[in-house]
Order: C-alpha cells, then sequence, then structure tokens
C-alpha cells in the first residue's frame, strides 16, 4: 500500500476552495467506524439481556435464591478492579496525546495487569461453583436428575456462565489487541499526532467495562439482602 | 490505451507479481465486487439445482428418487445458500462494492483493507457451510430458520450451519460498517445527503439493518449453539427454556433482513427508471426518506412470522398493523416510479425490461404478503405454498431480478463491452415465464391446504406441482442462457463508450472500465442526479471534471 | 479534542470517584434503601454509571452525529423489549403452558 498520498483541492463555481476527503488518514471514519462496531456489540448483549428478563419474569422467586448463592465479594472485588482499569486505560490516552508515550505504554500494562486479575478471580469464582455442583453440563443442570435445581435456577446459571463467559472472552480479546497496541506504539505506527488506534482500543475497553456495569448487578445484586423474604435456601 | 483497474491495482500487503496472487489480495473495491460476484452466483447455480432437485421429486406424490431425511436437508441447503450466502451479500457485496464509491465520486471505501477482510470472512462461510455436507450426519434438517428445539436434538450438522451462517453475518456487518463510513466521509465536495443518487440511499439504509439487525441473529446463533453443546436451557423446554424465544430473537434480525435484500434492488429500480424514461426521477425525496422508513419501520414487524406459535393476542394484534404500516412507503416509491413513466419516451433496453417487470412480480409479491399479515387468514395460509409463493415473488421477483438488472446496467461500465440485447431480452422472456409458470399456481395450492417443506402430498395437489415443474424447467433454462449471454458479452462483446445508456450519474462519467483510482480529479457536485433536458443529460465535465455545461 | 490534558486527567480522576461512590451505594442499597425495589434500584444506579461512563470516558459529549446514532441503538434495542414485554406479559396460555410460573410451581411440588 503506498503510504503517501496527495492531498486534493477542487474548486467550486462560486470559486471557494474545498478539500476532497481521501480514505487515507480519516481519525474521524476511524472513530466513526468503531463505534459502529460497538453497537453491534451492544445488539449482542442487549439481546442476551432480553433473555434474561424475560426468564426472570417468569422464574423472579429463582432468580433471586441462585443471585443470593453467588460470591458477592470476588464479584464486587472485580467491579472495582475492572473500574480502575477503565481509568487506567484512559489516563493512557491522555499521556500519548500529551507525547508522554512512556507512561502511556506503563498505563496499558497496568491495564492488562488489572484485566488478567479480574480474569483469574472469575477462574475461582467458576471453580467454585463447579465444585459446588453448579456449572453446564453438570446433573444438577439437567432436568430429571434427582438433585435437579430447578427450571428457574437452571436458566439463570445458563444465562450466568454464558453472559460472565462472553464478557471474559471480551477481555481476553481486550488483553490480545493491547498487546497488539504496545507493538504499534513500539515500531512508531501509533504516536501522538496519528493515535486513532489507541483511541478506539480505550473506548474497546470502556465498552467491556460498561457491559460489566450492568451484568453485575443483574446477577450478583439482585438477590443480596432479604429479597426472597427468607425463602432464600430453596423452596 | 490507458490503464483499467484490470490492468493495475492495490494490494493488502507485498507486491505480488502474479495475476492471480494480485485478485487475491487487492484492496480494490471494483474487484472485490467481482469476486463476490464470481462466488455468489456459483453458489446460486448450487442452490438452484438443489430446487430442481426437489421440484423433480415432487413432480409426483410418493417418493421418487430421495428419501424423506434428504428431502429436509435438500430444503434447508437451498435455503441457507439462497439466503446467507447469496441474497444477503446480495447487490450490497457486488453493486455497493464496484458502483457505490463511483457514485460519490470517491477513489475506494473508507476501510480498503477491511474490504477485503470481509471478502475472505465471506469465503471462510461459505467453505464451512459447504463442508457441513460432507462431515457427520450431513447437512442440517431443520430448514433455513433452524427452529428450536428440533434443532437442538437432530443429530445432522446443525452447530457448523451455524458457525457458518455467524461468519457470514460478521461479513454482512463489516460491509455495512464500511459502506456507512463511506457514504458519511467520502462524498464528493458539494453532494449532500439530498444529493446522493438514490441507489446510495438503498446502500445506507441497508447498511443501517446491517450493522444494527444482524448482531442479534449472530448471539442468537450463538447461543443455539451453546444450547446444544452446553445445554444452557435458554430454547429448552426440559429445562423451561421457551422456544417461542428462539423465534424472537431469530426474526428480530430475518425480519429486517428481507428490508436489506430489497432496499439494494429498489435503489437499482431508481437508478434504471429516470435513465430510461429519459427524465427526472419523481419524487427523488420522497423515495429516499421511504427507504429510511423502511428500514426503521422494519425494525417492528418481526411478529408476523410467529402468528401461529403462540404468541399473545395482543402482541399479534400490534404486529399486523405495523406489518400493514411498513407496506406503505414500499407504495410510495412504486407510485413515484409510476409517475416517473408516466407519458415519458421509455427506452425498452434489458435493463428497463428487468426493471419493469419486477414492477409487477414485486407489487404481487408485496401484496400476497399484505393478504398474510391479516392474522385470521394467516392461520389459514401460514407455512402453505402461499407463503412460499409470496416470498419468492418478494425475494427472486424483487431483489435477485434486481440484481440481474443491475448486471445488464452496469456491465457496460465494469467490463467496457455490449452484450447481445436481443439474446439478453430472449433470456428475460424465458426467466419472467419460467418464474410466473412456477411461482403462480403455489398460491392456488397453498389457498387449498397445501403444506410448505413437505415431502409427499395428497393427489388433489399433483398439477400443481407438475405445472410448477415445468415452470422451473423453463426457468433453469433461462437462467443458464442469460448467464451465457453476459458471459458472451464480456468475452466477445462490442466495445461500449462511457455512458451507452445516456445516464446521469457519476459513474457514467467515467471511461468503461474505470481507471484504478477512479476519479484522476474529483468533481465538484453542485447538481441534482437526475438532471434532464428533453431527454439529454445536463451535466457534462471536462477532462479535469470541471463542470462545462 | 482536549486543549488542556492537565483538565482531562482531573476530570478521569473525577468520573472515577463518582463510579466508586456509586458502586459503593450499589452494594449496601439491597440492605438499607428501595429494598423491596431492588432490581429498579440497581438498574437505576447502573444507568447513571453507564452515562458518566459514555459522555465523559469515551467522549460522547460534544460529539453531535455519534451521539444520534447511539441514541437511535438505544431505541431500538428498547422497542425490542417493549414488543417482546407487551407479548410475554400478556400470554394467554399461562395455565397450560409448560414453562410458566404456575405450571413450574406445580411440578416443583412433587
Amino acid at each position: 500500500m503506498s503510504a503517501h498520498f496527495e492531498e486534493e483541492y477542487v474548486v467550486a463555481p462560486d470559486g471557494t476552495e474545498h478539500k476532497v476527503q481521501a480514505w487515507q488518514n480519516d481519525t474521524d471514519a476511524g472513530k466513526l467506524g468503531f463505534w459502529l462496531f460497538m453497537f453491534t456489540e451492544v445488539m449482542m448483549f442487549g439481546a442476551m439481556f432480553l433473555s434474561l428478563t424475560y426468564y426472570f419474569t417468569l422464574h423472579t422467586q429463582d432468580f433471586f435464591a441462585a443471585s443470593h448463592g453467588l460470591n458477592r465479594v470476588l464479584g464486587g472485588t472485580n467491579t472495582v478492579i475492572l473500574l480502575i482499569s477503565a481509568l487506567t486505560m484512559g489516563l493512557g490516552l491522555v499521556k500519548m496525546k500529551k507525547g508522554d508515550i512512556k507512561t502511556a505504554k506503563l498505563m496499558i500494562w497496568a491495564t492488562i495487569f488489572l484485566a488478567l486479575l479480574f480474569l483469574g478471580i472469575k477462574a475461582v469464582e467458576w471453580t467454585a461453583e463447579y465444585h459446588h455442583g453448579i456449572f453446564l453440563g453438570l446433573p444438577n443442570l439437567q432436568a430429571g436428575t434427582e438433585h435437579y435445581i430447578g427450571h428457574g435456577q437452571t436458566l439463570f446459571f445458563g444465562m450466568y456462565f454464558t453472559m460472565t463467559g462472553l464478557h471474559g472472552f471480551h477481555i481476553l480479546i481486550g488483553v490480545g489487541i493491547m498487546l497488539w497496541l504496545l507493538k504499534r506504539i513500539n515500531s512508531g505506527k501509533v504516536t501522538p499526532e496519528h493515535n486513532i488506534l489507541h483511541f478506539n482500543i480505550t473506548l474497546y475497553w470502556d465498552l467491556v467495562h460498561l457491559i460489566w456495569v450492568f451484568v453485575f448487578p443483574l446477577f450478583y445484586m439482585i438477590g443480596a439482602g432479604d429479597v426472597t423474604g427468607g425463602a432464600v435456601h430453596g423452596h | 490505451m490507458s490503464k483499467t483497474f484490470y490492468d493495475e491495482t492495490h494490494t493488502a500487503i507485498g507486491h505480488p507479481k502474479s495475476t492471480w496472487m494480485q485478485w487475491m489480495l487487492t484492496v480494490d473495491h471494483k474487484r472485490i465486487g467481482l469476486m463476490y460476484l464470481a462466488i455468489m452466483m456459483t453458489f446460486f447455480f448450487i442452490a438452484v439445482s438443489t430446487a430442481m432437485l426437489m421440484r423433480l421429486e415432487l413432480f409426483a406424490p410418493g417418493a421418487q428418487f430421495i428419501d424423506g431425511d434428504t428431502f429436509n436437508q435438500a430444503f434447508t441447503l437451498h435455503g441457507v445458500i439462497m439466503v446467507f450466502l447469496f441474497v444477503i451479500p446480495g447487490i450490497p457485496a457486488v453493486f455497493g462494492n464496484i458502483i457505490m464509491p463511483l457514485m460519490i465520486g470517491a477513489k475506494d471505501v473508507s476501510f480498503p483493507r477491511l474490504n477485503l477482510f470481509t471478502f475472505w470472512l465471506y469465503v471462510l462461510g461459505c467453505i464451512v457451510a459447504v463442508s457441513s455436507l460432507w462431515v457427520g450426519d450431513g447437512f442440517a434438517d431443520t430448514g433455513w430458520t433452524f427452529y428450536a428445539p428440533y434443532s437442538l436434538t437432530t443429530g445432522t450438522n446443525v452447530i457448523m450451519t451455524l458457525v457458518a451462517a455467524f461468519i457470514l453475518g460478521m461479513s454482512s456487518i463489516l460491509t455495512g460498517l464500511n459502506f456507512l463510513v463511506t457514504i458519511h466521509r467520502l462524498r464528493a465536495p458539494g453532494m449532500g445527503f439530498f444529493k446522493m443518487p438514490l441507489f446510495v440511499w438503498g446502500i445506507y439504509s441497508t447498511a443501517w439493518i446491517q450493522v444494527l439487525a444482524t448482531p442479534v441473529v449472530g448471539i442468537t446463533l450463538i447461543l443455539a449453539i451453546f444450547e446444544k453443546y452446553f445445554g444452557i436451557g435458554i430454547f429448552d423446554p426440559s429445562k423451561g427454556g421457551d422456544p417461542v424465544l428462539f423465534e424472537h430473537l431469530f426474526w428480530i434480525y430475518s425480519h429486517p433482513a428481507v428490508y436489506l435484500m430489497i432496499l439494494p434492488a429498489f435503489g437499482v429500480v431508481s437508478e434504471i427508471i429516470p435513465t430510461f424514461a429519459r427524465r427526472e426521477i419523481f419524487g427523488y425525496r420522497t423515495i429516499a426518506l421511504s427507504s429510511a422508513s423502511i428500514a426503521g419501520v422494519g425494525y417492528l414487524v418481526w411478529g408476523h412470522h410467529l402468528y401461529t406459535s403462540g404468541m399473545s393476542d395482543l402482541a399479534k394484534t400490534i404486529f399486523s398493523f405495523l406489518t400493514f404500516f411498513v407496506a406503505v412507503p414500499t407504495g410510495v416509491k412504486f407510485f413515484d416510479w409510476v409517475a416517473t413513466l408516466y407519458k415519458a419516451k421509455i427506452v425498452f433496453s434489458t435493463p428497463m425490461l428487468w426493471a419493469l417487470g419486477t414492477l409487477i412480480t414485486f407489487a404481487i409479491g408485496g401484496l400476497t404478503g399484505v393478504t398474510i399479515a391479516m392474522i385470521g387468514v394467516d392461520i389459514h395460509l401460514q407455512d402453505t405454498y402461499y407463503t412460499v409463493a409470496h416470498f419468492h415473488y418478494a425475494i427472486l421477483g424483487g431483489v435477485v431480478f434486481m440484481l440481474f438488472a443491475a448486471m445488464h446496467y452496469w456491465f457496460p461500465k465494469i467490463t467496457g463491452k455490449m452484450y447481445s440485447e436481443v439474446k439478453a431480452k430472449i433470456a428475460l422472456l424465458l426467466i419472467f415465464v419460467g418464474f410466473n409458470v412456477l411461482w403462480f399456481p403455489m398460491f392456488i395450492a397453498g389457498y387449498y391446504g397445501m403444506p410448505r417443506r413437505y415431502f409427499d402430498y395428497l393427489p388433489e395437489f399433483e398439477v400443481y406441482h407438475q405445472v410448477a415443474g415445468i415452470g422451473g424447467i423453463i426457468l433453469f433454462v433461462g437462467l443458464v442462457y442469460m448467464m451465457w449471454v453476459l458471459i458472451q458479452g464480456w468475452r466477445k462483446g462490442e466495445p461500449c463508450g462511457s455512458n451507452p445508456w445516456n445516464a446521469t450519474t457519476l459513474e457514467w462519467h467515467l471511461p468503461s472500465p474505470p481507471e484504478l483510482e477512479n476519479f484522476p480529479k474529483t468533481p465538484y457536485v453542485d447538481f441534482e442526479p437526475y438532471e434532464y433536458h428533453h431527454g439529454q443529460p445536463v451535466v457534462k465535465f471536462d477532462e479535469n471534471y470541471k463542470r462545462i455545461s | 479534542m482536549d486543549t488542556s490534558t492537565q483538565s482531562s486527567e482531573g476530570l478521569y480522576y473525577k468520573i472515577l470517584i463518582g463510579l466508586l461512590v456509586l458502586t459503593a451505594i450499589t452494594f449496601i442499597q439491597p440492605s438499607m434503601f428501595l429494598t423491596d425495589y431492588t432490581v429498579g434500584a440497581q438498574m437505576f444506579i447502573a444507568v447513571i454509571k453507564a452515562w458518566l461512563i459514555v459522555m465523559f470516558y469515551m467522549h460522547l459529549k460534544g460529539e453531535k452525529l455519534i451521539g444520534i446514532f447511539v441514541l437511535s441503538t438505544l431505541a431500538i434495542v428498547a422497542v425490542f423489549f417493549t414488543i417482546v414485554g407487551l407479548d410475554v406479559t400478556s400470554f394467554q396460555y399461562q395455565d397450560i403452558s409448560p414453562i410458566t410460573k404456575e405450571a413450574v410451581h406445580a411440578v416443583s411440588h412433587h
């Protein structure tokens, strides 16, 4: 691909000069395109939230009970970790624009570290759930088995593992593209003047955080407190 | 002779010497569009052949040469290929890519390398879809709609088909994304939204559906895969899951998808009619805004696919009302087109005949859609041959006919040559006659109760199947002949100039075929797209693309 | 974009404090206030957090065209929720469907 191109100007009949927008070096196009991509993520998670809401209306008490059993300490810790990681990523972009590439890279590494920490805690949570017999494919979640936890809780955990799983998958992808971003910064392709890639990846990370802002209360917090009116441990 | 885009190209990486690699790695929107066309037409004929297989099997009651299970796989294969591999990429992937940037005065799309990547995603999706024919228990037998719970329990290769559809969906999303940014950013100076040609309006509205609706089916397919593989319970009644939820989520995409199919087709009609009526189109603004409103209202009507599935009566009523409502903007377009033709000196070229044919066949398709939008009527006609005839009149008689029209209209621009008009018209006649003989009887058969996707049927329906079978053969011959005429035109046709049709939009000011970067100089656009005076285009450019009239 | 990166850094920290405070409120709400309306309260807090993130971290404040796109997208999602919600809440086969509350309740009391 040719890296340089000549800017073109056209003269209108009234004599005014207009710059022709080329596809090369079009920062606003990069921003617009990335927002459109984020809309697709909103639609995907939106459809999952829709399904979750539907089954919540069918099995409200079971959802409260299942939610009560989730580990709010670990989930809450992850919430704060993700929150801080959004800060580090955002600060990294500010530093990059200011020209402080060294600190910008440090901030990206911090974000990667926090992201991996998040995944680690998630793994601990899932392992604990697995040992309690709560996991996809285990007998407790199959209808007709002796210790079947019932339709309501099965649907809750089906959506729980699916949504936190897909969210975690997006975190992993985020780590991947951050590593790629570091590589691009090191090779001089991303600079304080041309940083749309850094900007977009920061937007991506904000989206990942945004999804968790809704996932966390819907799974972990609805069953906090005594919302089940005492029927916390099943019927 | 100056160089065309066939002589030189930009590639994503490196400077390949071989012609083959130059095509495989090209980032030129025109070459990418042609590659889409080649693959899509190949799969089109595979799906047509599958349909011919079914028509031959159905020629008489009882089993002729395939069994019921194979028949189920056949209509699934036909549907999956036609919908996901052919019609949805359809006009946008080919003509959106080749022609849209030319129409707005751009040198390429906003993200050319993404465009190439998107094409290869499409190819990957095709490979995954087709290879499921030879893996395990063979192709899925669920119908292209993959309804739960059968799709969860069948042993055929549903997961591979779902993965293929997901990949193809990603390709569609990225195409839409690319086009949206291109249209917002790269229009020539002076070209506001209401100076864009109507084909670009069609592509723009379509791109919004591609970006916002496709992800919904994407996640639905993933949830179906998770259901099949991990038993998450969401669509499985034995765990309290609701198959109707699957239908809601599936059709939330798949209904807007049909607008995704037809909006570019309407855009093609809006280009052809002013050109061959030799006058400005009637109601430019209303046609433009109707494209946008079809895209918007189209999100609200999906439930008319669920009338007989167990929705509440309230929901059925709401959807019925909204479905009637969505027909209105399409009606606006039809009246605008007819008004453009009224008292015009019409040139009956092949593209114009295709467009006029569509006005008839799509009108039938659209109006029969309105009949089954009525809940009481639909209870009787749902999942009968009436429905099948309706959507084939709309999709084949609307979308695909317009793809053919676009192929004949922009053929000289893309190839620099002209096909034999006489032979092209004979092909059109064969296709048009065959099409109607094939599908019109199905309205009647469906009315009398012939169910769709049925391998066998009562003897009283035999005559309809026989007539349809004859129609199918005529149609098939016509399609093959049409391809032959176009290919011969490319190989041996007469050279045409830059504007054989005397059209007005920007692409007709370029040489045929265009150069690599389309416009050596970008024009300033201070004119409407369809300015004719006494049947001649008003706007003329000098060799520096400065306006001289 | 930002003319003063000092002020935008400060803004990032301010929003962080806001988000942390809201997260803390999320934790105490189920046992402290609006306890019978936990789902609604939690969603309300989530929407405020989301607004802060979208407007300031994602720099939507000041973007006109993209702002219109964001609102349109959310409107379409709202339409899906509304219509499916209307369907589900006016479902008239509650008693005989094997997956609704009543039937499930009956089954689980065997």
